[in-house]
């Protein structure tokens, strides 16, 4: 199930919003204490809905991540039961290889047996479907053992609890990936009043529209361009299509960000921030600052620095991070292209932009990110090799057509679209919240009704819109699902 | 706080309201806009369930089978509408909209679903057809992969074309084809009409210039004509062309219009020397508001508000019978057998603002139909035609002493047989562009030749057929000759009025040659004349 679901929208909500409230009263009248109510039967609500909303699209897999978390809460409870330092390691570790056994055996062993026969070596390659989420709640296990380990937080002493966080439906199949840390205290001491879910029940409509209404709209264009049909593709049309996929990948996965954010908003926990703005980036180094944060910092916190980050064998840590930043995306070796092309150029920026940040004219220094960007996202785009060397050639002009008419027909037809993308990639959403309170300074009345009224409208037209449009959409699945 | 409580309020009662709309209001079934019966309920079993497909389906029946569901699409493409920018709307103007649904709706083997409705419909009445939904047989396979619609000019004159992209080369399945029945039933004048679609004659400058999605078809029909042995082309091209300032295309429906089918009637007629009544002899009806298939295809809102006129014509002498034998398909659209002959009349009965109005010739593909009562010339023919042969035979009536209409998608017997049987003596191929330059459609049609003969078609004894003496006669004739195609003796003891529920051997024989014809560019398999 997806968010942008019918089902999901119509029926999993709703049954999950009726539910929870029951649990909520029950809470309520179970406990003395007002400002401590019991989380128990929400949570319970909310681990059935989550398990019920992962097995939807994988019954058979629900069952790994299962055991997947439960084999985790021991480990953490073994870390925390012994004391000596090389025990705990050893926990540590142990931990940690069972998760990146699993996620090796269910994402990556297809790939290396493929990557051995192309070597000459005859295994037989296994066919093996990926998990949905499998990267995502294998990242936040650990996580978990990590931060248990670095004593950040402490070990759940509770099965269901950590089978919560880690199966939690908003964040569960396409991140953000949130860090035990952030959301430990909250599991069972939370808090929401009617501004969480003023903010959140936004923050999921907007999150819905960039997906419904821009995202899905860009793929079509995309696949129109890049899908199929590559031998008789035009520069302009690569460079359209292409176009295209940089938004749609944008506003697909900020989108479901978004919502992840809103529906945590809703029941009380604050994931942090997926994304900043990507495209306002002025450097890569930047871009990757403000691109799926909660990526970038896993691999900060989680792999550079603990390999010694900045102090020792810098460049070999950072091979090693780009390497599996690209390697995480998927299993094929355009990801891994693709992560050590960023690596690179942000090396290649430490001597070059980085110190002459200051004395380059920012528009320069936009125009190049988004370049380097975009052509990312070409490589990103083809998990087939010999595609990719087509579709370079075709946007570096080595084909016979320059442009042809459907080039002109993706920009006209859809030139509202295009519009309203390449502003909606700037950050509208602090501007347009400021701007009644400096219109009406003193007068905070009315700028209140300005901006409420502003929101219920936008709101209003961003679901009933995202629903119109969801109705005979072809092209509805999220990108990021399959990492 | 208040205001969030007010935010609060508003949103959830339009969610509130949606959900009551989308949880307890009646579930659409057909989609009039797609042409296609929207996705059922899945059935449960506990091995869907763990496949996940269970889950899956449930998914997407809940948001195919959405109430209002075309009234809500209509809203999403008004909308997407909106996105576009036009300086100024000329009719030189056009959009352009990619085949993202098209390509499976046209493919001859996944089309089918739509067609269902038709049947279902059709072996429903006894008459006349109601107006309800069913849906025009779209057959044409699409041969580019980047295929698509374009939408063309504005406000009333809105034009919607499909894109086309063969080759010479992808049309000598079909060349091989039409000149294997030359060769086999020597006795029988063959022809071939290979009917241009309408971006020929309506391609806007600016798309003909680019390279992209258009390709001539003049030159491909040359190459077909050129190629055929023994066979006698059928040039409706000029023909066209040179009425193509009138209504010969319907410009919301990838068909051709019933005046174009005239022309191209009466080209056949001249090759064939016989007498064709002028346009002015026919009866002309109007149905009013039509608006076709491009709408769905294009899913371009310009299209639904430019309704037009679909004109056709009927002869104005009723005196000929005409016999039905409805083909039955099962649900996955495999031959199963054939009804019982009836008669009825081969122009259907539409109202203004059916979307279904090229069903007025026949209501349905799943037939094999028999005109008798024109002159006693002798000619017998018999058409072997796609969806756009469909509107070409009601001209001919008093040209052949019988018309036999047979679709080659469907037609479950040997050809070579029914031709016999029939005492055929005129054999006319009609084929849109599309099929014509594809390799699969040429192998289904190749295959009639050396089909074996079924095992297994109903067996209406004469007691049994219809009421009248010549339908009786008619289907005395038909059952003789199945009788000789089927050596199955287990047909005699079947109750005559029983629908005989036709084995899987007969669906197999059917629809073994290759329903998804291959893009032109691959048809390796082409004959050594060029």
């Amino acid at each position: 199930m997806v968010f942008s679901d019918l089902f999901f929208l119509f029926v999993f909500l709703p049954a999950f919003i009726l539910l929870y409230n029951l649990c909520a009263w029950i809470d309520r009248r179970r406990t003395s204490d007002p400002l401590h109510p019991s989380m128990i039967w929400r949570n319970g609500s909310l681990v059935v809905f989550s398990l019920l909303f992962y097995a939807w699209g994988e019954p058979v897999y629900v069952l790994l991540m299962i055991v997947t978390v439960a084999l985790n809460y021991l480990a953490a409870l073994w870390m925390t039961g012994v004391h000596r330092q090389g025990w705990r390691k050893l926990a540590l570790t142990t931990g940690i290889a069972v998760n990146l056994l699993v996620l090796c055996s269910f994402k990556y062993l297809g790939f290396f047996a493929r990557t051995l026969n192309s070597f000459g070596v005859g295994v037989e390659v296994p066919e093996i479907a990926l998990p949905i989420g499998i990267s995502f709640y294998i990242f936040q296990s650990v996580s978990y053992l990590v931060d248990v380990y670095r004593c950040e937080a402490p070990a759940q002493r509770r099965y269901a609890d950590l089978l919560l966080y880690i199966s939690m439906f908003p964040q569960l199949i396409a991140g953000p990936i949130v860090r035990y840390d952030t959301i430990a205290r909250e599991i069972n001491d939370r808090h929401v009043n009617a501004e969480d879910l003023s903010d959140g029940v936004f923050r999921f409509l907007i999150g819905l529209g960039k997906k419904v209404i821009l995202a899905n709209q860009f793929s079509e264009i995309a696949d129109r361009f890049l899908a199929n049909g590559l031998d008789s593709l035009s520069t302009g049309g690569a460079w359209i299509g292409i176009l295209a996929f940089t938004f749609q990948i944008y506003f697909d996965f900020s989108g479901y960000s978004d919502m992840a954010i809103g529906i945590g908003r809703c029941l009380g926990f604050h994931f942090k921030e997926n994304f900043n703005h990507p495209y306002c980036c002025s450097s890569i180094t930047d871009f990757w600052r403000r691109w799926h944060m909660s990526l970038g910092s896993f691999f900060r916190d989680y792999v550079y620095i603990p390999m010694g980050g900045n102090r020792r064998r810098q460049w070999f840590n950072i091979l090693v991070v780009w390497f599996l930043t690209g390697m995480w995306h998927g299993a094929s070796w355009n990801f891994i292209i693709w992560g050590l092309y960023f690596g690179l150029i942000i090396t290649v920026e430490k001597f070059t932009i980085i110190p002459m940040h200051a004395r380059i004219p920012r528009p320069l220094l936009h125009i190049y990110s988004l370049l380097i960007v975009v052509l990312g996202w070409g490589i990103f785009y083809f998990e087939d090799i010999k595609a990719l060397g087509t579709f370079f050639s075709a946007i570096f002009g080595f084909t016979p057509h320059a442009t042809d008419f459907t080039v002109e027909s993706a920009i006209f037809d859809n030139f509202w679209l295009w519009i309203t993308a390449i502003v909606f990639c700037m950050p509208v959403r602090s501007w347009a919240a400021a701007l009644p309170q400096r219109l009406f300074p003193t007068h905070s009345a009315v700028s209140g009704t300005i901006s409420t009224t502003a929101r219920i409208v936008s709101a209003a037209l961003l679901l009933i819109v995202s629903v119109s449009l969801l109705i005979g959409a072809t092209n509805n699945a999220f990108l990021y699902t399959r990492f | 706080m208040l205001r969030h409580y007010i935010f609060l309020t508003l949103t959830g009662l339009i969610f509130l309201a949606l959900a009551i709309v989308f949880l307890f209001f009646p579930r659409s079934t057909f989609s009039e806009l797609e042409r296609r019966e929207l996705k059922r309920a899945p059935e449960f079993s506990t091995e869907k369930l763990f496949s996940g497909k269970y889950t899956d389906e449930l998914s997407s029946w809940f948001s195919d089978s959405q109430p209002f569901r075309d009234r809500f699409m209509s809203l999403s493409m008004s909308l997407k509408k909106l996105m576009a920018y036009n300086p100024g709307a000329t009719d030189e103007q056009f959009s352009f909209h990619q085949a993202d649904n098209m390509e499976s709706a046209l493919m001859p083997g996944a089309l089918n679903a739509e067609e269902s409705a038709a049947a279902r419909a059709l072996q429903a009445e006894t008459d006349a057809l109601p107006d309800q939904p069913a849906a025009a047989g779209a057959d044409a396979p699409i041969n580019s992969t980047r295929g698509g619609t374009f939408v063309i000019g504005s406000g009333e004159n809105v034009r919607a074309l499909m894109s086309f992209s063969g080759t010479e080369k992808s049309a000598n399945p079909y060349i091989s084809t039409v000149n294997e029945y030359a060769r086999t039933m020597p006795g029988v004048k063959i022809y071939s009409m290979v009917v241009p679609i309408a971006i020929e004659f309506y391609c806007p400058a600016a798309a003909r210039e680019k390279k992209g999605l258009y390709t001539p078809q003049l030159p491909i029909i040359r190459h077909i004509y050129s190629s055929l042995q023994g066979a006698h082309p059928v040039n409706v091209y000029n023909t066209l062309n040179k009425h193509s300032a009138e209504n010969i295309y319907l410009r919301t429906d990838h068909h051709w219009a019933p005046l174009g089918a005239y022309y191209a009637a009466r080209e056949f007629a001249r090759t064939a020397g016989v007498h064709i009544p002028e346009l002015t002899d026919f009866d002309q009806h109007t149905i009013h508001r039509f608006v076709g298939t491009m709408y769905g295809f294009s899913k371009d809102i310009a299209v639904k508000n430019a309704p037009e006129d679909f004109v056709y014509y009927t002869p104005k002498n009723k005196n000929h019978t005409c016999t039905f034998t409805i083909i039955n398909l099962d649900k996955d659209f495999h031959v199963t057998g054939e009804g019982k002959p009836y008669k009825t009349s081969f122009f259907k009965k539409f109202k203004d603002g059916s979307s279904n109005a090229y069903l007025t010739f026949m209501g349905s593909d799943f037939l094999i139909v028999k005109v008798e009562g024109g002159p006693r010339n002798g000619r017998k023919l018999a058409i072997l035609k796609d969806s756009y042969g469909n509107a070409l035979p009601g001209y001919l009536f008093d040209s052949f002493e019988e018309v036999h209409v047979l679709d080659f998608r469907y037609f479950p017997r040997n050809i070579v047989q029914y031709c016999r049987d029939n005492g055929i003596t005129d054999f006319l191929f009609v084929n849109n562009i599309f099929n014509a330059c594809s390799t699969g459609v040429a192998a289904k049609q190749k295959a009639l030749l050396t089909r074996k003969a079924p095992a297994h078609t109903s067996q209406p004894s004469a007691s049994a057929s219809p009421k009248e003496a010549p339908a009786k006669e008619a289907s005395a004739k038909e059952s003789s000759a199945s009788a000789k195609d089927t050596p199955a003796p287990t047909q005699e003891s079947q109750a005559p009025a029983q629908e005989s529920q036709a084995p899987a051997q007969e669906s197999q024989a059917s629809t073994s040659a290759p329903s998804a014809p291959e893009p032109p560019t691959t048809s390796s398999d082409s004959p050594t004349q060029n």
